[in-house]
């Protein structure tokens, strides 16, 4: 596993040259955004639940056959197994933002996982609608674009200090856009 | 690689949960550090090839009977090679400070070092003594910041306690 930092170690130990010059002004910015990356993890970690089971709703809905008999939401046992692996692929994403890293990501969650799901008959497409949806809701809340009206009774607002989060914004999208590669 | 962020991440991984208040105040911890860490590799990696030189001149003025037929300097690409090895020792002590950690130093440059060593029958005093010149001749603020040259002579102790 790594993180921004001991990637740039690697790919300069693959040159057999120190660490210097533009890669550690990338450092650098990891750093002096440290704060703003810690509020972005804890937005996803203090929601986690929510962002979940919204997102495994929402694919219900858009999608009613699967908690009808035969379908892959149904029964309860296998909703369970539905929200269970949601926040699993949340809770590597959320390694990953802390890291500012892929790897942990690739390692330890995505890794097999399409493969493991055909082998059980998931359906891929719903999965990668779910994380898309989490995606979206990860994301308003980092970048607190989130409104009362898109987020009804279930509506907050992160209360942390304003400024430009586009950046994160961006890069945990990525990771969301990573896992729906990774299973679509 | 191991660092503050991926200790973090795999304790929390082995505990199934989000990362917690406390890890994030961890990482805080080492972002706040991270300043000076970062001083420390951008003035080596500026000034390696100098520092090498000076260690390794070092080296050889206190061992001269190193140069001599049947000792480990005997031939130019013998001294080279042992330039080369300080050289590669200094990357790895910049690789620390970029982590914030031994672990480049462990893995790339620590772990087996003792058996090459003795197998090559090669000394590692002299090693020890080029690196205790580049530690006591560093000073603050000539070379960089006193915070950062703290971060920088640390690693150096760390790799001169494991090559004692």
């Amino acid at each position: 596993m790594l993180d921004a930092f001991s990637r740039s170690v690697v790919s300069a130990d693959a040159k057999t040259a120190p660490v210097g010059g533009t890669d550690l002004a990338g450092l650098r910015s990891y750093v002096s955004q440290g704060n703003k990356r810690l509020d972005a993890v804890n937005a996803i970690t203090s929601n986690a639940s929510c962002i979940v089971s919204d997102a495994v709703t929402g694919m219900i809905c858009e999608n009613t056959g699967l908690i009808q008999a035969g379908g892959n939401c149904y029964p309860n046992r296998r909703m369970a197994a539905c929200l269970r692996d949601g926040e699993i692929v949340l809770r590597y994403i959320s390694y990953a933002l802390l890291a500012g890293d892929a790897s942990v990501l690739d390692d330890r969650c995505l890794n097999g996982l399409k493969e493991t799901y055909i082998a059980l008959g998931v359906p891929t497409q719903s999965a990668a609608r779910a994380v898309a949806i989490m995606k979206a809701s990860a994301t308003a809340l980092i970048g607190e674009t989130n409104s009362p009206a898109s987020g009804g009774k279930r509506f907050r607002k992160m209360e942390t200090t304003q400024g430009d989060c586009s950046a994160l914004v961006a890069e945990a999208g990525a990771y969301f856009d990573r896992v729906i590669g990774a299973v679509a | 690689m191991k660092s503050v962020v991926t200790t973090v991440v795999t304790a929390a991984d082995a505990a199934g949960r989000f990362p917690s208040q406390n890890d994030l105040e961890a990482v805080q911890g080492n972002i706040q550090r991270a300043a000076a860490r970062l001083e420390a590799a951008e003035k080596l990696a500026a000034g390696l090839d100098a520092l090498t030189k000076e260690a390794g001149d070092a080296c050889f003025n206190k061992y001269a009977y190193l140069k001599q037929p049947g000792e480990a300097g005997d031939s130019q690409v013998k001294i080279d090679k042992c330039y080369r090895d300080l050289g590669h020792y200094m990357r790895l002590i910049n690789y620390c400070l970029v982590v914030g950690g031994t672990g480049p130093l462990d893995e790339w440059g620590i772990a087996g070092a003792r058996e090459v060593y003795r197998s090559l029958s090669l000394p590692t005093g002299p090693y020890v003594e080029a690196l205790t010149y580049t530690r006591d001749r560093a000073c603050a603020p000539r070379d960089m910041s006193p915070q950062a040259l703290n971060e920088f002579k640390s690693y150096l102790d760390y790799l001169i306690n494991a090559l004692s």
